[in-house]
This record gives structure tokens, sequence and C-alpha cells, in this order.
């Protein structure tokens, strides 16, 4: 193999295990999913669809299982923070949603089907904004040309650099996922914990 | 940043913005609106057939985020390409690949201006192979199949090299929704012609058919199982004069199998008007030729 290509692989790799440090699978009520690290102490970020039933348990990235706690929850910008008894945790570095240039290379890191710390490439597609009639706020997502499956929900969406851009939310066709972008994930902990 | 990953996701990143002067908007379709590529900075924009479901009212979303009107200089079905006229000058015209120089395994990128902004997806080069016909009867020049995410609104839109070159229009709809792209040399016959004429030669018949299983002797003669059988002929037309009858079963064309309508359609290319072909036909049990001078479709 060309050496260039394998110097890549290897940068690919350390990209996802770097990511998969900042990723936590949670069981809920109603199945399970993915969260993301985002506080040493144990600040985790998912989907509030995630933790429809309630969270049972959590796996850190330790292996450890651990009970946590709901912090808070927004159905509508489908998120959802929990604090889990933990420290010294490495969350996922913050990037920033808003300076996506389509064709960057972008990692979506969960627990596809329960599969743990499963990764998938592509690149960054552009924005989907949400249209809406009723005059309230329209949502906006990050779609990106990876495939999202049932169980990469909550799990952290990660550019080249290894950055959090945004959380995985949902499927649009076989080819296509959904984020939440990171921006939204800022002003949620910003009006839940006022940091 | 000067990781190889790093440096090659903001590497893609500016190929996209360079190629995205050279896409447009086209709204020429109840849902969502398609892609389409300057052809020239004169205002002729090229674009995938099947994406435009109207000939008038088609809008033009430009690069520098203003709108303006088209007008349909014509569509050729058989390759999927319809060309667009706008009364704009100074549009950055596309910059094509020269031929030949895709490999199978190359990192190309899908674009698209669906919405205001261009997006994207990757893929490689997934196959190569020489010139085909559509299973409507267009020569495209070279078989070029990627594994690029076609999103809605892709379609009309280009594939683009690593080297930021344009290397064909993606249309889902040649290839059973497989994206193959239509390369350079196509889309210049095409738009040749249709600026010409209008529209793009194709060659006619005037039979109407429907395949049938051939017997067993006449199928072990034929060397095929099924043939075209003629339920219609056009009174006057290229196949009346050349004496085909209701009921011929017509197997080959030039020596070609016509087994199936699409296999007639394929064989009926504009560059046969006027030539007489040799038309084989199952008349009676006798396999027999017939002489036949091949007309304009009207």
């Amino acid at each position: 193999m060309p050496a260039i290509l394998d110097a890549l692989n290897n940068e690919l790799a350390k990209t996802v295990n770097q990511a998969e440090h900042g990723l936590v699978h949670i069981q809920s009520g109603s199945g399970f999913g993915s969260g993301t690290i985002v506080h040493p102490d144990g600040l985790i970020v998912t989907n509030a669809h995630v933790i429809g039933g309630g969270v049972k348990e959590v796996s850190l990235p330790d292996g450890s299982r651990v009970e946590a706690r709901i912090l808070a929850d927004d159905r509508y910008y489908d998120l959802a923070a929990l604090s889990a008894p933990a420290s010294g945790l490495t969350p996922i570095a913050l990037g920033d949603s808003d300076r996506l240039r389509s064709g960057q290379f972008l990692f979506a890191i969960g627990n596809p089907w329960g599969v743990p710390g499963a990764a998938t490439a592509g690149v960054y597609i552009g924005k989907r904004r949400e249209v809406r009639l009723d005059g309230g706020p329209a949502r906006e997502w990050l779609a990106a040309g990876i495939h999202v499956r049932p169980g990469h929900s909550g799990g952290p969406l990660v550019d080249a650099e290894g950055r959090l851009v945004g959380i995985n939310t949902m499927m649009a066709g076989l080819d296509v996922g959904l984020a939440v972008p990171v921006a939204a994930v800022k002003r949620f902990l910003k009006e839940a914990f006022g940091v | 940043m000067s990781s190889i990953l790093g440096t090659l996701s903001e590497n893609l990143a500016t190929t996209v913005e360079l190629a995205g002067p050279s896409i447009v908007r086209v709204e020429g379709r109840s849902r969502l609106p398609a892609s389409g590529i300057v052809w020239s900075s004169d205002g002729v924009i090229v674009t995938a057939n099947h994406a435009l479901e109207r000939d008038e009212g088609i809008g033009i979303g430009l690069p520098n985020g203003a709108s303006t009107q088209a007008s349909l200089a014509g569509r050729d079905p058989t390759t999927d390409i319809a060309v667009l006229r706008v009364q704009v000058t100074g549009l950055a015209k596309a910059t094509w690949a020269e031929h030949m120089t895709l490999r199978v395994g190359h990192i190309v990128l899908a674009l698209g201006r669906p919405g205001r902004t261009v997006q994207a997806t990757i893929g490689v080069v997934s196959a190569l192979g020489d010139a085909w016909r559509t299973a409507v009867g267009g020569r495209i020049d070279r078989y070029v199949q990627t594994d690029v995410t076609m999103c809605p609104g892709f379609s009309g839109g280009p594939l683009v090299s690593g080297a930021g070159q344009f290397a064909g229009m993606n249309s889902t709809a040649l290839n059973r929704g497989a994206p193959v792209a239509i390369p350079h040399a196509t889309i210049g016959r095409v738009v040749e012609a249709i600026l010409a004429h209008g529209r793009v030669k194709r060659g006619y018949l005037g039979i109407g058919t429907y395949p049938v299983r051939l017997q067993g002797a006449t199928a072990q003669q034929a060397k095929q199982e099924t043939g075209l059988l003629v339920n219609s002929v056009e009174p006057g037309s290229p196949a009346d004069i050349g004496g085909l009858l209701l009921g011929d079963i017509v197997i080959a064309l030039e020596k070609q199998p016509v087994r199936f309508p699409n296999e007639l359609l394929a064989s009926l290319g504009g560059e046969r008007v006027g030539k007489a072909v040799q038309v084989t036909v199952v008349r009676g049990g006798q396999v027999r030729d017939l002489s036949v001078i091949i007309g304009e479709r009207p």
C-alpha cells in the first residue's frame, strides 16, 4: 500500500480512537443508544429520544457501568444532559459547527445496534433546515454522508481534528445521517447550567 | 494543520468551494430543485432531463445568490441531458477533466446545489468502461460508475475529480438508480446538436412491437429465445417502404440480436438515419432479411 494511504489509515484510526474515549453506551428504559462526554467530571450529552424511558445504566469508556442522573432535557432540540458519578474522563473538545465546509471529512462514533465504538466516515453535505409554517424556531441539522443507524443516537460527530461538531441524531435515508449541530448543544448547556 | 487527514479534509472542502461558481440550482419540477452545470460563460446550462418536469417557467439559482429564468433549448431523454439558456454573461464555465484521466479507486465528489449553497458527498470511482447505450437508446461515450451518495437534488450536478475538475454530470436515471456520470464528450455532442437543431437526431422505423417467445425450431435457427412481434406498421414509414409486414417477428438489426424493445431502441441511433440496414425477421416460420432505410424520428 502506498505510504500516504498507510499514513492516512493510521491517522483515521487515531482520530476514531480518540473520539471513542469520549463515547458512552446508554441503556435506557426503552432501548439503548450512545452518549458524548463533554466534561471530565461525568457530564454527558445525548439525544432526548435516547433516554425516553429513563436511564438504566451508562457504560463508561473504561468498561465500568454506572447509574446516571438526568440533569436536563429538551425534547424539541432532541438533547439531554446526564451526570455520571465519575471523574477524570476524556471529554471531546468542542468544535464549531458554523464553520463547517461542504466536503470536509466527518466521523460518527457510536454503538449502532449495540456494537460498541463503531465508526462510520463520510463528508459534510450541508445544513438541513426545518421549514416551519407556525413561526416557531426552526431547527437545523448537519447532514453528512455517513451511515447512521439505530444506536448511533447521542454519540459524537467529529471532524478530522477530532473536535465535536454535532450529536448524531437520525438517519435520512440509508446513506445520509443527521446530527444536532454542536452550536445547539452549547446553547442547550448554557440554558441548562448557565455555563 | 499538518496531518494528512486534516490536509485532505481541507483540500476537499476547498475543491467544493472552487467548483461552486459553475454549479447552479435548477427549478423545473414540483418537488425539490435539481442542479445544473455552467457549460459556457454566456449562459448555456446543462442539467438532467429527468429532473426537468416542465418546459417553461424554469428558474435558475445562480452561484452568487441571484435568481433568473431559463429557456429550454432542448432535451435528449436518451442521454438524460437537457440544455438551458439564461440571459446572463460572465458565468464561471466549468473546467472539465481530460478524457480518460479517471481511474477505478479515485476519490471523487458529487456536488449539487438543491438549495442556496453547494452540497457535497464523496465516493470512489467504482467502474469504468467503454461507450454504452442507455435502455432508451442514447449513446454515452464512456461508462463511469461511482458509489457517491446522490442526495435529493444532486441530479444534473457534477462529478468532480480530486484535481477539482468536472468529470461528468451525475444522473441516477440511466442505470437503475446507480449513479453514473455522463462524460464531457457526450454532453458536448448533445449540446451541439440541441443548440444547432433544438433536438438530437434519432433513427425511426415506424412500427409498433411487443416481445414474444420464439417457437422451438425458429428459436434454434435464430439462436435467441425472444423477438419483437410487429403489431402495427405506419403507412409510408421506413418500415412500410422496406417491406415489413404485420405479424413479422423482428429478431435482428444489422446482425445484432433484437430480443426486447429496448434493444431495438438502442439500435436506432441518429447515426443510422438515412442509411440502409439489414432487418432480420421471422415470417411464416422462415428467417429472412429485409433492407430498410432508417428514417428520422419526427
